[in-house]
């Protein structure tokens, strides 16, 4: 019954088989729905926080995930400002990922913060000498940006398309998307720093403190500079997941090899860079202050094999595949240093966030750890749930790989009759 | 605040904590929370999860007995005041430094609960409101009227005592004076302290005993190193009470079990 | 002109952009904020008039000076009285906090609870009163109460004979006292210290341990033996007064035998010994159930200065006829019909055990007089309610540490809620003599005597009791004073040697008690922030173990545990400490753990 809303051309699984794959994300989404609750009614006592381990697995998982967004940013600027032609591939499902990444942060932000009616304040009082203050601006301006690119993908809907004053609409917003990628551009490669600088301005906390390039750490650039790279990789990945799921050849192979290649020339740059960083922050940011690097890394589990998995094993190992043209043809290659390289950019957001918070500042500190409490893991579910949900819709009813149309008839000429209408959705 | 103060001579006001002198009675918390209508604990409260602006901890040498020596180390707001980490850090202005006493002030009324703050402070001395605060049925009718209870999900410190600077500075103001009577203005955990370890002040003024005590060769401040000025001088004649200001050492120290 | 939906669009749009620059939204915005600061449940306390007011904290023996800032009247806040004689302006943890006692969530709940069963008990006879607190007025009455009607008055144990003068000792040695930590008056401790060299002989570092001078190891349970040892010791030096019986007793205590006992060296023995002997005026204070150091203070040289005989504020002579005080220990086991404790005024927690031991097989009952319902009363057949400080007029004895006799009153603060009663009013009552006025009749006594001074604490002057009239020396005692005796007390009698009960043997676990102070009254809520809220203190039924003996039995930071010795059994919560001797176990004091751990306790701790 609901084929009507389903594009022309496009296959798609039955109702039901696609009501049977929404279920257990449902189910998941209101276990995760109870959970944030939870923290909302009762409060952050529900987590497993405490004064020392202020911030914990939300922070590290929000700044993962917004990392890995970035993939909508980075592909709208190599597309629309780098002209890369391409990646028009991919453009659509990068930008349902980017939307899905951001709202969902910015909900589980509202529960992270014990006040969130007062949420607003930044807006009304900003402290601009605060990093969470550039954050919040550029995160709420690049989830109005993204819901703005998000709308022509639903318009574009058969159904939608129907009603005239739609289409006149979807045609205006077509022509701002030049605007809307440059200055999602501009917003997202701001608040990727400053969500790097974050961390790197905690004069507090030597193991995250940074040298300064003008008012802003190192870490602000490596921020930006890392989730360019990983984003295309994010893409990459879940593009290739999804080609899995609902078996459907939904780009061309040269689209994911471009992404590939993008990810991998700004890893290196970035894996270079993030070491020249830390040989300053190890001789020099760090030893200043008194903090003997080599003590970060005395106690279990962070030892200096952190320092290891994140540059080396996550870092150049990745970026080398990527480089090389001739593995970079075979997906098994191609997926896995995708994966490692989202992995990388994890890492190091996790040490910057649960390592700065575990190590001792003052000589009669404890070292401390922390496991997060089963309302917090829902609370995180939720968004996971809510994310999938909205991509499997928007998957199902909106065209998030034009070439997908194409690419089946090709196939179908090539091997008929082998391919069985049973998508995954 | 600030326009309260003009044409008033600055302060900067400070403490010296003599820690060879603190007996660990922890009168100074209880004093503290007292005065500052910090309800007591939750249940479910832990020393990870509550509230005590002032928390004394003890610290020994690292070495097993006869060697072993400790001490008790009141810690509180440094009150930094150079690149303030918490004033630095809140997005929405709810922590301020006090340009006319130096003191870095927390209003819970315009704090989000982002916690921020907390990752900042490099000495751990920021709460957060975990709980909806409870006193016991008629305990309310001991609170302090000067000082506002908070709510649940928002952080809080010490100000020194910022309900008695208030009433000194209107007692000064009622009687005409522009400079409050220093007797007038002793924080909490300063009047409870039975040894007298902790001193009160203006820094500013070379006059006080915490001035001085500031300028003796016994006298450290907490990971001066790392350069946020704080206003919190620590004092002990023993060489290894004063390398407790430093850094971890290289080797993880025996955790302290207790404080 | 025709209106269409547009125009009134137009309308709409610019309304909405002109009201931008009015000032309704932003004014809305910030009520908004207003709105948000009132957070439902947040308490607004009242303001008022403020005032201080002077009191004295009856929360413990030691009785410090309280300065209490009061908002209409009710206390706010606690600090001390700067210069006091006795407190020298200090008061503890559990004082700053007084004022907040009655609001423990641990109170005894006044309830409609009849005191007639009192009445009923004391006519049917076999009556005793327990008095935690002996050295009260409310002591004397309760003596004379017991006078009567032929009934028993019970202290346990009785105060020593002897009071030290802290302020004329050079050297102090502490055999498990918690010397800095609560002892005698903490202010008067602790301006004495910087007086004297202090050496702690602690089986814990505990926090006098820490801040002593030296600390002496010593294995839990081996406070007698260092106490003979050092006593067979010194008498070889010919001490000019020995006490009876001490010489046999101390004859066997060889040094190699002490060093074997107390896990010191036996040089670490002789040269405590040479300490105490060349650095006089020494004392010895003794932590629990250890006579042995007591009376080591005989063959010091700290006896009539720094060691004085203790002294008890006048009586009238009219109450010399009451009933004589009897030590616990020396009443019959099973004697007692109708037991009455006084728990008002909590003192020294005697385990529960040996007062069941005293009581008549079958017919007994326990009628309890306290405002917590953590003590006694989870024992008795009857607790009724009463006042806690600051809520009720009682006195307090001059404490160990005071070299002169004393007199104050903790003079209420607040008025009692309704329903609790009176314990010294309902004794007297029963047995029918009029105590109404004791406290006043005895501050008319002390005013008799025309000695000592009388320190006022709101302006700080001390004025000679013989300056005063009656009714003023009254007056001021209940707005805040302190009457101290200037009569030069002797030297005590010598004390009998008792020797104390052996510490337990066996492979269980040696159980150090700390921090008593929470034993006898729970306190402020706030007290939470030293123990809960934070380590500082070992908290209230929590153990602490060396991570070694803890990992012998296979428990874990913060797990839970039955603690269980020949008396009984306990929950507790185990926590790893590093300072703890292995084999030895801390406990902080709680009713439930000191009625099943008496003094040298031995106790097994398996995992809950």
């Amino acid at each position: 019954m609901d084929k009507d809303f389903i594009a022309r051309g496009m296959q798609r699984c039955s109702t039901g088989k696609f009501l049977l794959w929404l279920f257990p994300w449902v189910a998941l989404l209101i276990f995760g729905v109870y959970s944030a609750a939870l923290c909302l009614i009762k409060g952050l006592n529900q987590t497993n926080m405490d004064n020392r381990f202020a911030f914990g697995a939300w922070i590290f998982l929000d700044l993962t995930v917004i990392a890995l967004g970035a993939g909508a940013f980075f592909t709208g600027f190599l597309l629309y400002i780098l002209k890369m032609k391409e990646l028009k591939a991919v453009i659509n499902s990068a930008v349902v990922i980017g939307f899905v990444c951001y709202s969902g942060a910015v909900v589980v932000l509202a529960v992270d913060v014990g006040q969130p009616l007062r949420a607003w304040f930044t807006f009304w009082y900003p402290n601009v000498h605060s990093m969470l203050t550039e954050v919040t601006f550029c995160i709420s301006c690049y989830l109005m940006v993204l819901l703005i690119e998000y709308i022509p993908i639903v318009l574009k809907n058969r159904k939608l398309r129907e009603i005239p004053s739609m289409l006149v609409f979807e045609h205006e917003l077509h022509k701002l998307i030049y605007v809307l990628a440059a200055v999602g551009t501009f917003l997202s490669f701001f608040h990727q720093g400053s969500l790097g600088g974050l961390y790197g301005v905690l004069r507090g906390r030597p193991f995250a403190f940074r040298e300064h390039l003008g008012i802003w750490p190192s870490t602000f650039f490596l921020f930006i500079l890392s989730a360019a790279a990983v984003g295309p990789s994010f893409i990459l990945l879940t593009t290739w997941l999804v080609e899995k799921i609902s078996r459907k050849k939904l780009v061309p192979p040269e689209a994911l090899r471009l992404l590939g290649r993008v990810s991998g020339m700004l890893l290196s740059v970035y894996v270079l860079l993030k070491c020249v960083d830390t040989l300053i922050w190890m001789n020099r940011t760090s030893m200043v202050r008194g903090f003997v690097p080599a003590q970060y890394y005395a106690f279990e589990p962070f030892g200096e094999w952190v320092l290891f998995a994140e540059l080396v094993l996550f870092g150049i190992v990745p970026a080398a595949i990527l480089l090389v043209p001739k593995l970079r043809e075979k997906t098994g290659w191609l997926v896995s240093a995708a994966a490692m390289a989202c992995c990388g950019v994890a890492l190091n957001r996790f040490v910057q966030t649960i390592q700065t918070m575990a190590l001792p500042t003052l000589s009669f500190d404890k070292f401390l750890m922390y496991t997060p409490s089963w309302q917090e893991i829902g609370a995180f579910l939720m968004v996971v749930a809510y994310g999938v949900l909205v991509y499997s819709f928007s998957f199902r009813y909106f065209e998030l790989f034009p070439q997908e149309r194409q690419l089946r008839i090709e196939s179908a000429a090539a091997k008929p009759q082998h391919e069985t209408a049973v998508g995954g959705r | 605040m600030i326009s309260e103060n003009k044409g008033n001579k600055k302060a900067r006001y400070g403490m010296s904590i003599d820690v060879d002198r603190c007996t660990g009675c922890g009168g100074c918390m209880v004093a503290c929370a007292s005065e500052n209508n910090v309800a007591p604990a939750n249940p479910g409260a832990n020393d990870r999860k509550g509230l005590t602006w002032i928390r004394v901890f003890k610290v020994d040498n690292g070495q097993e007995y006869p060697n072993k020596r400790s001490v008790f180390v009141p810690m509180m707001c440094q009150q930094c005041g150079e690149e303030t980490p918490c004033y630095l850090a809140c997005p929405q202005q709810a922590v301020d430094v006090d340009p006319s006493t130096g003191i870095v002030g927390q209003m819970p009324e315009r704090c989000l609960g982002c916690r921020y703050c907390m990752a900042a402070c490099p000495y751990h001395a920021r709460y957060f409101n975990w709980w909806d605060p409870v006193w016991p049925a008629g305990m309310e009718k001991t609170m302090n009227p000067d000082v506002a209870p908070r709510m649940r999900g928002v952080v809080e410190k010490c100000n020194f005592c910022h309900g008695r600077w208030h009433a000194a500075r209107q007692k000064a103001a009622a009687s005409g004076n522009r400079v409050l009577d220093p007797a007038d203005y002793v924080p909490a955990c300063v009047e409870a302290c039975p040894t007298g370890a902790i001193r009160f002040g203006d820094l500013s003024d070379a006059s006080t005993e915490v001035a001085r005590n500031s300028k003796t060769p016994d006298s450290f401040r907490m990971l001066e190193k790392l350069g946020t000025e704080p206003k919190i001088y620590y004092m002990s004649k023993r060489q290894w009470v004063k390398e407790i200001a430093e850094a971890p050492k290289l080797t993880p120290q025996k955790e302290p079990a207790r404080g | 002109m025709e209106t269409n939906r547009r125009d009134l669009l137009k309308l709409a749009g610019g309304a909405a952009v002109g009201i931008v620059f009015t000032p309704v939204p932003w004014r809305l915005i910030t009520d908004a904020a207003l709105w948000s600061e009132n957070w439902p449940g947040t308490p607004q306390p009242a303001h008022g008039p403020l005032t201080a007011r002077y009191t004295n904290c009856s929360l413990c023996p030691a009785g410090c000076a309280v300065r209490a800032r009061c908002i209409s009247n009710r206390p706010i806040g606690m600090a001390g009285v700067a210069g006091h004689p006795l407190s020298q302006g200090a008061l503890c943890a559990l004082g700053l906090a007084g004022h907040q006692a009655p609001y423990h969530p641990d109170r005894l709940k006044p309830a409609s609870a009849s005191a007639a069963p009192v009445a009923q008990a004391i006519a049917k006879g076999g009556v005793a009163v327990l008095d935690l607190r002996p050295g009260r007025t409310a002591s004397w009455t309760y003596r004379r109460a017991m006078a009567a009607v032929k009934g028993l008055y019970v202290t346990a144990p009785q105060p020593l004979p002897f009071a030290y003068n802290l302020s004329a000792a050079r050297t102090v040695l502490s055999i498990g006292a918690p010397l800095i930590d609560g002892w005698g008056t903490p202010g008067n401790v602790l301006r004495a210290r910087a007086g004297f060299h202090l050496i702690q002989a602690d089986s814990v570092e505990s926090r006098s341990a820490s801040l002593a001078d030296t600390w002496l190891r010593i294995n839990p349970g081996s406070e007698p033996a260092l106490a003979l040892g050092l006593a067979q010791i010194l008498l070889q030096r010919k001490p000019k007064a020995v006490p009876a019986g001490m010489a046999e007793a101390a004859a066997q205590m060889t040094p190699a035998r002490t060093a074997d006992a107390t896990a010191l060296s036996e040089k670490e023995i002789l040269d405590l010994a040479d300490a105490l002997f060349q650095n006089g005026p020494s004392v010895v204070v003794a932590g629990e159930a250890a006579p042995e150091a007591a009376a080591l203070n005989a063959l010091l040289g700290g006896w009539g200065q720094a060691v004085v005989a203790r002294q008890e504020a006048p009586v009238p002579e009219s109450w010399k006829t009451a009933a004589p005080a009897t030590e616990l220990a020396s009443v019959p086991d099973g004697s007692i019909h109708t037991l009455l404790i006084d728990e008002s005024a909590p003192g020294d927690y005697i385990p529960w055990g040996v007062i069941a031991k005293k009581l008549a097989r079958g017919s007994s009952s326990v009628i309890v007089f306290s405002w917590s319902g953590t003590g006694y009363a989870r024992h008795a057949n009857l607790a009724l309610p009463t006042a806690v400080f600051p809520e009720a007029l009682d006195d307090l004895p001059a404490p160990a540490d005071s070299p002169a006799a004393a007199f104050r009153l903790s003079a209420p603060l607040v008025e009692p809620p309704a329903g609790v009663v009176n314990p010294v009013e309902v004794i007297a009552k029963a047995a029918g003599i009029d105590a109404s006025a004791a406290l006043r009749e005895r501050a008319d006594a002390i005013h008799k005597t025309a000695r000592g001074n009388l320190f006022r604490y709101a302006d700080g002057v001390s004025t000679p009791v013989k300056d005063l009239k009656p009714e003023d020396f009254w007056n001021a005692l209940n707005e805040g004073g302190c009457w101290i005796d200037t009569a030069q007390a002797g030297a005590p009698p010598l004390p009998k040697w008792v020797p104390s009960a052996s510490a337990a043997g066996g492979a269980d676990l040696a159980v150090t008690i700390v921090e008593r102070r929470f034993a006898g009254a729970p306190g402020s809520p706030l007290m939470s922030k030293v123990y809960k809220e934070s380590n500082l203190q070992l908290g209230p039924n929590r153990a602490a173990l060396n991570p070694a003996t803890a990992a012998g039995l296979g428990l874990a930071d913060g797990a839970r545990a039955a603690l269980t010795t020949a008396a009984g059994s306990c929950e507790i919560e185990v926590i790893l400490d590093p300072a703890v001797s292995p084999g030895a176990l801390e406990v902080a004091a709680g009713p439930e753990v000191l009625d099943i751990c008496g003094a040298f306790a031995r106790a097994k701790v398996v995992r809950a």
